[in-house]
This record gives structure tokens, sequence and C-alpha cells, in this order.
């Protein structure tokens, strides 16, 4: 107000329109300004169009008038304002000023309010605090009850999802409120008498709080006892027979089970189980088989052990291993116990033979034709019409037991471990030679005659060893000959040959040997590596020149290796590439 | 000399008495599907074995009151297998607790000159019907599951007619007499079946 320099103001409008929506991506939408016509319209409401008297219009006019007057410009307001301000801060300005002098005016401060008592606002703290912890523990409370719910319904959906992989691989069946199973291999027809029957426990009662074990399942299978722990046939030859005192009493070491990775423990336990019982009814089979059947050396069944004897001076002992797992079992004979001689074989013989007794059971010949008749084989449905006499009923019925047949395997398994190669009778004026294959060759007593007919089998046995390291190192034999009749003539026997390729067909190696001959080895490469071949115009294409070309002869004499094997055998994995 | 298998019941034994236990049912046409799929699941696992079956029934009129009945039954499908000839008798009384039905049951296996023979001895042919369907084998226990179609023209099994828009369903075991748990076995499995068909004993004699 009082001189100083003019102050500039800047005035602008605010023009700032009501939002009337602001949409997600942050636009705005502001109201429409009005129009002329709707300002006007809105003017002409706030007319009051019911005063229409003349007096009250005159005494009214000049307040009217005052009132009424519309604004001179639309910034008279404004300006008013800005004056009124304007004139505060120069008071505050000159105020200001003043008290720097000290001199007429000072300052003092403004006393403050008595404050609440602490008590009274250890009390509101206390009660704000209340309600809001109230709140949280009620939220707390809700979600704990939540998540039991939900660990609750995980763990019934956990029994749930296990009992549908139970079921995608047993059998189970509902018995009122008992869920039981079948572990026998009666469905696969088999005529045991025993039932097989396994009952499904629902485990979730364990305590969440503490630390789940590792190999918690939420489901558990009760087997039968008697089909508890794990079980095996242990078949064995021995070529003395055993004591009287040493029957019935096999070592019954435990062989460790492979467990498989992604099994559960119900499922090996039910696996294990039914092995076992395939165990007692291969070996109730046998031992019945070997009562009853009439041979010239009986059989003895003692415990869990049949002896029989197929020759004389050898034993076949075949018996249940079955091991509860709980307490050890010391070794019979610690001595002589050789867990090497078990003969797998026959054990995989004898499941699979049971196996194929159980087929049999099921077999469509033994369905019914006409449906109404018994069960039982068609061909001897027709022993009553067709007449059959004793001896054709029994030749119907004619079939091994299972004792029987693995006897005939395990005489033909000692036999073939008996026989050599070659066997050299030597006589008085005589030398016979027994070949493996059969063939019997009478030489007389020079010593060539052996020395040049083992000189022919030496050959031969190099050509059958190339065939024999062939299928071993994968190579495929594409022809062999034990007598060929190409090239020199040998003196002694017959030179054999025989020519192998290798697995990508690139390369083959030729063998021909003679007693007198020796080892003649041609090796064949792709064309693409014969340096000596001439570029033609027949072959457009490269592809053909992977194709295998001429053929190089080996140095065999300079070749690396101690003999023949060892040095075919580099030859071999020389032309191998390493892919 | 071989050794019988483990177990295994005589079926045709010299004196043995043998009982067919029987408990009979029907299902509508179009639930047969369904049936045929449990059964397939219940019992022996094989592939399912086809039948078609035409049976005769022969009457011997004596004086006196009722006739003898006997059933000569052959296969369509096998023309070189057996006929079929087939005693039943009388349900036995015994207590009603028993679940199935129990008669006793004579099977004879017979060539093809069956009903000449038949009808020499006197048996005279009351009726005639082709069965046809499916068996099924649960151990000892049989489940047969048949259509059975009248004869038009005697003797000739092409010309056949449905008797009706459902299949009878038969399970039956042949077991030696006085072997009770066999019974149990019956009704526990005819539990199994429940929903899709009701197996109960029917008395033949109430159906006269």
């Amino acid at each position: 107000m009082s001189g100083g320099p003019a102050v500039r103001v800047s005035i602008e409008s605010q023009c700032e329109r009501q939002v009337q929506e602001v949409s997600l991506d942050g636009l705005e939408t502001y109201v429409p300004p009005l129009s002329m016509s709707q300002n006007l319209a809105k003017l002409a409401q706030r007319i009051d169009f019911d005063q229409s008297s003349d007096s009250e219009q005159e005494s009214r006019e000049p307040r009217s008038a005052l009132k009424f007057q519309p604004s001179l410009w639309p910034w008279d307001s404004v300006r008013n304002n800005l004056r009124s301000a304007l004139t505060e801060m120069c008071v505050l300005h000159d105020v200001l000023s003043v008290l720097k002098d000290k001199k007429y005016m000072a300052l003092d401060p403004v006393s403050q309010d008595p404050s609440t008592p602490q008590v009274f606002q250890l009390i509101s703290k206390k009660k704000s605090l209340a309600t809001a912890a109230q709140l949280l523990l009620k939220g707390a409370e809700k979600l704990t009850k939540s998540l039991a719910e939900n660990q609750e319904q995980r763990r019934q959906r956990d029994f749930n999802s296990e009992l549908l992989r139970l079921r995608s691989q047993w059998k189970l069946r509902k018995l009122g409120h008992k869920i039981l199973g079948d572990l026998s291999y009666r469905s696969a027809g088999s005529l045991f008498p025993h039932h097989g029957t396994f009952e499904v426990i629902k485990n979730t009662d364990i305590d969440l709080d503490k630390k789940v074990p590792d190999d918690y399942c939420p489901l558990n299978v009760q087997i039968p006892s008697d089909l508890e722990g794990s079980a095996y046939i242990k078949v064995s030859i021995q070529k003395q027979s055993a004591d009287i005192g040493d029957l019935g009493t096999v070592s019954l070491f435990r062989r460790q089970p492979k467990a498989k990775p992604a099994s559960q423990m119900w499922h090996l336990k039910l696996e294990a189980a039914q092995n076992v019982l395939l165990c007692k009814e291969i070996f109730a089979q046998l031992s019945r088989e070997a009562v009853q059947i009439k041979s010239q050396i009986p059989h003895i069944v003692v415990k869990n052990q049949i002896l029989s004897q197929p020759f004389p001076g050898l034993q076949l002992s075949i018996s249940l291993c079955h091991s509860t797992g709980e307490k050890k079992i010391q070794r019979a004979s610690p001595d002589k116990s050789k867990p090497d001689d078990h003969l797998y074989v026959l054990e995989h013989n004898l499941h699979q033979l049971i196996r194929e007794f159980h087929k049999q059971t099921l077999s469509s010949v033994v369905m019914p034709h006409p449906a109404s008749s018994p069960f039982g084989h068609k061909r001897l449905r027709l022993a009553g019409p067709m007449a059959y006499d004793k001896a054709e009923i029994s030749s119907l019925q004619q079939s091994e037991g299972l004792l029987e047949k693995i006897i005939k395997q395990a005489k033909h398994i000692f036999l073939r471990s008996r026989s050599i190669q070659l066997q050299l009778n030597i006589g008085v004026e005589q030398i016979r030679v027994v070949h493996r294959d059969g063939r019997v060759v009478t030489l007389s007593h020079q010593e060539q005659e052996l020395q040049d007919f083992l000189l022919s089998q030496m050959s031969q046995h190099q050509v059958h060893a190339v065939q024999q390291l062939a299928k071993v190192m994968g190579w495929h034999v594409l022809s062999f000959s034990n007598h060929v009749g190409l090239g020199p003539i040998e003196s002694i026997g017959n030179a054999s040959a025989i020519t192998v390729a290798s697995p990508s067909g690139e390369h083959t190696i030729s063998v021909r040997n003679g007693p007198e001959s020796g080892c003649k080895v041609l090796v064949q490469f792709p064309r693409s590596q014969a340096k000596e071949l001439l570029k033609s115009d027949v072959l457009q294409e490269g592809r053909w020149t992977h194709l295998r070309g001429p053929y190089r002869e080996v140095h065999w004499g300079r070749m690396e290796g101690r003999n023949f094997v060892y040095k075919m055998e580099l030859l071999m994995a020389a032309l191998t590439p390493c892919p | 000399m071989e050794a019988p298998p483990v177990t295994v019941m005589p079926v045709t034994g010299g004196t043995i008495n043998m009982m067919e236990y029987l408990l009979q049912g029907s299902v509508l046409d179009q639930s047969l599907e369904s049936l045929l799929h449990r059964l397939r699941g219940l019992c022996d696992n094989m592939e399912p074995e086809s039948f078609a079956d035409h049976e005769l029934v022969y009457l011997l009129k004596g004086q006196q009151g009722n006739p003898f009945m006997l059933r000569a039954r052959r296969s369509l499908l096998h023309p070189t297998a057996p006929w079929h000839l087939r005693y039943l008798g009388q349900p036995e009384v015994g207590d009603k607790s028993r679940h199935a039905l129990v008669r006793n049951c004579v099977d004879v296996a017979a060539s093809h000159s069956l009903p000449d023979f038949l009808n020499e001895m006197g048996f005279r042919m009351d009726h005639e019907f082709v069965a046809k369907g499916q068996v099924f084998r649960k151990g000892a226990m049989k489940v047969v599951v048949s259509k059975l179609l009248r004869v038009l023209a005697s003797g000739n099994t092409e010309n056949t007619e449905p008797m009706s828009l459902s299949y009878l369903v038969e399970l039956s075991v042949l077991a030696p007499a006085g072997q009770d748990t066999v019974s149990e076995d019956m009704r526990s499995f005819a539990e199994q079946l429940k929903p899709l068909v009701h197996l109960e004993k029917i008395d033949p004699k109430r159906l006269m």
C-alpha cells in the first residue's frame, strides 16, 4: 500500500472443470462446460418470477439491483480477494519490520495449555491398542482355521489320490466301510486256495505340527500275516549229497530287493506279498508232485526243501526260502554254503511254468460249448461219446508236472556244463576225437595227423572267434564259410573265411584263414576315401561316394596285439569312427 | 502217472452226487453293455466267450404223476462238439437261509445221435429254444448271460425270434453235495453285481 515497486500479479483462470470420471488408464473425462443457452437457462432458473408486485419490486429494486447487479467484470471478486491479501501481507510485513527493531514491539511465547493427565492418556492408548489387537486376533483366528481346514482337506485328498493310484494297479473292493483288496493270482488262473486279501488302512492321523517323516504315506496296507517278508525259491545242484542232518535247514540269506525309486511303500509291500504267495504255490505244487509221482529214486520232501537225484551222484535241491525279516536266521552249514550255486535260470523257469499252468486254466479250451456243460478240457468232453479207453484218457491228460519239467531242465544244464569243445580219447592204436557238435574223427597213431587236425581246428576257431567278436562289437556278419572253395588249395583241411561289416556299413573286414596259408585280412573302404578311384560321369550325385569301394590288404604281422583276437579287436575299433 | 493240479474239484465223479447251485436274474436289453462290462472286470481275465446253443427239452410221461424231464443241448457255433444231456432234480427244500437254489444235477456228454436215442427210449420233445449270449467264469463259478429265442419252425434254428426284450443272467456252480461255503461265495459275488442285476433264487415250482 505504501510505495514500493508495483507487484506484478499474473492471473490465469483455473480452467478447471469438474472431473466426471477417471477411466482405468488414467484418462480423465471432464464434465463438458455449459453452453451459452444452458448457462442462460441456469441463470434464468434463479429468477423468482413470482415476485411481480411493483412495490416489492421497487423496494427490492435497489437491493436486488444491488444484489442482482451482475459483476461488472468476471475478475472483480478475484481482484478484491487479491487486494485484501496484499493488505494483509503488507500489514504482516510492517509488523515484522517493527519487531526487528525490538524497540516498540516484542514477541512473547504463548502459554501452553495444561497437558492432559498421564493416566488418561495411558487409558486411552490402552483402549485403542486393545481394539486394534482384537481385530488382528480375529483375523489371525480366521486364517488359522482356514489353514487347518485346507490341511485336513489336503490330507484327505492325499489319501484319495493315493487310493486312486492303488486302485489303478491292484484289485480293490469295498466291504461295509472297509476297503479290501486281492493280491492273489486267482483272477489270473491260479487254483491255490489262499484268499490273498489285504486291507487298506487310512493313515491320516498324524500330527502335522511335528515333522512329517520322509516316507510318510497317507495310505497303508495290511497284508495277511503268513505273507509277510520276502521269499524266493532256491534251486541248486550239488555233486555230493548232503548229510541227513542238514536237510530242511537251507540257509535263508536275504536277497535285497531292488527298490524302484518311484514306487510307494504299499506297492513294494504288496508285490513282496504276492511273490511270497507265488513261491508258496510253486513249492506246494512241487511237493505235491514229489510225493505223488512214482519215480525210481524217490524224492525227499523235508520241511521247506525238496531233494531229488536226476543222476546218480548228483543232487538237485529246491527249497522255499522265506524270511520274515524280523530275526536273522543263521546259516545251517557255514563252511559248505555257497550262495552262488543258486541257479537263477531254473528259478525263473519255475515261475514261468506256474504262470503257464495258470494260463491253461483260463484258456478258452476249457469253456463249455454248449454253455450248460461243466468246465473242462474240450477234448476230454469227447471221452464219453467217443468211448475212449483208459489209455486214451490218460494220454489226453498227459502233462508233465512242474517237478518233472524242472528235473529235466536241471539234467540238461548239468550235461551242458560238463561238455567241452574237443574230447580226445586216446586209445591203444587210435585217437578218437569227439567234437562238441557231435562229429567223431578217428585218427591213426601218426602224430602228424593229430597235429594237422589241430591246426585245421585252430584256423577254424580263429574264424569263429571273428564271428563272436563281431557279435560283441556290433559288426554284422555278411558271409561265413567253414570250407571255402576259392583261393589256394590247402593240403591240410580247408580254409575258412568270414566277412563282417561295420555298424555304419562303411567298412568291411574279410578274413580268410587256412591251416597252411595262414591268415589274410582285407579291409574295404568307402569310395570317398579311396584315392585311386577315377571320377566318372556316371555317378551324378555325391551320395554314391558313401558306398564301399576297393579292398586293401592289412599287414597282419605288423598289427599291434598279442594274439589274433586282440589284433582283430583293434582293427575293428580303428574302423569304427567315434560319433 | 501224472499228478492232478493243486486243487481241482472232480466235476464228474463216479458216484459223487453233484449239486447245482443256481442264482438267476435278468436285465433289459439296453442295460446289457454295462452288465457285460462289470462282469468282464469281476470275472477271470480272459477274452469273452460267446455261445449259441440249441436246447431241446424231452419229457417221458409215465403212468403216475410227474413226467421225467431231460434237457439236451448242442452248440450251434461248434457243430462237432458233443451234445450235452442234463438231468436236474427237484430243488432241495433245506433251510430258507441258504442263498442259492440247490438241486441235484447229472451231466452227460453224448454223441450226435442223442435225439434219435431219446425218441427210441420213449421221450417226446416238449419244447425247444435257442439261447445266444456270453459265458464268464470266476474260479468255479459260471455266469451265463443269454438271450432266449423262440424257434418258429421245429428243427429250424435259423428262423428264430426273441422271446422277450431282456437277457437272462444265471450264476451257477457245480459242486459235490454238502459244501455250503459255495452259496456264500455266490451271494457275495451277486452283491457285487447288485445295482445292475438282482440275482436271487427263483423257485421254478412257483412259476408253474
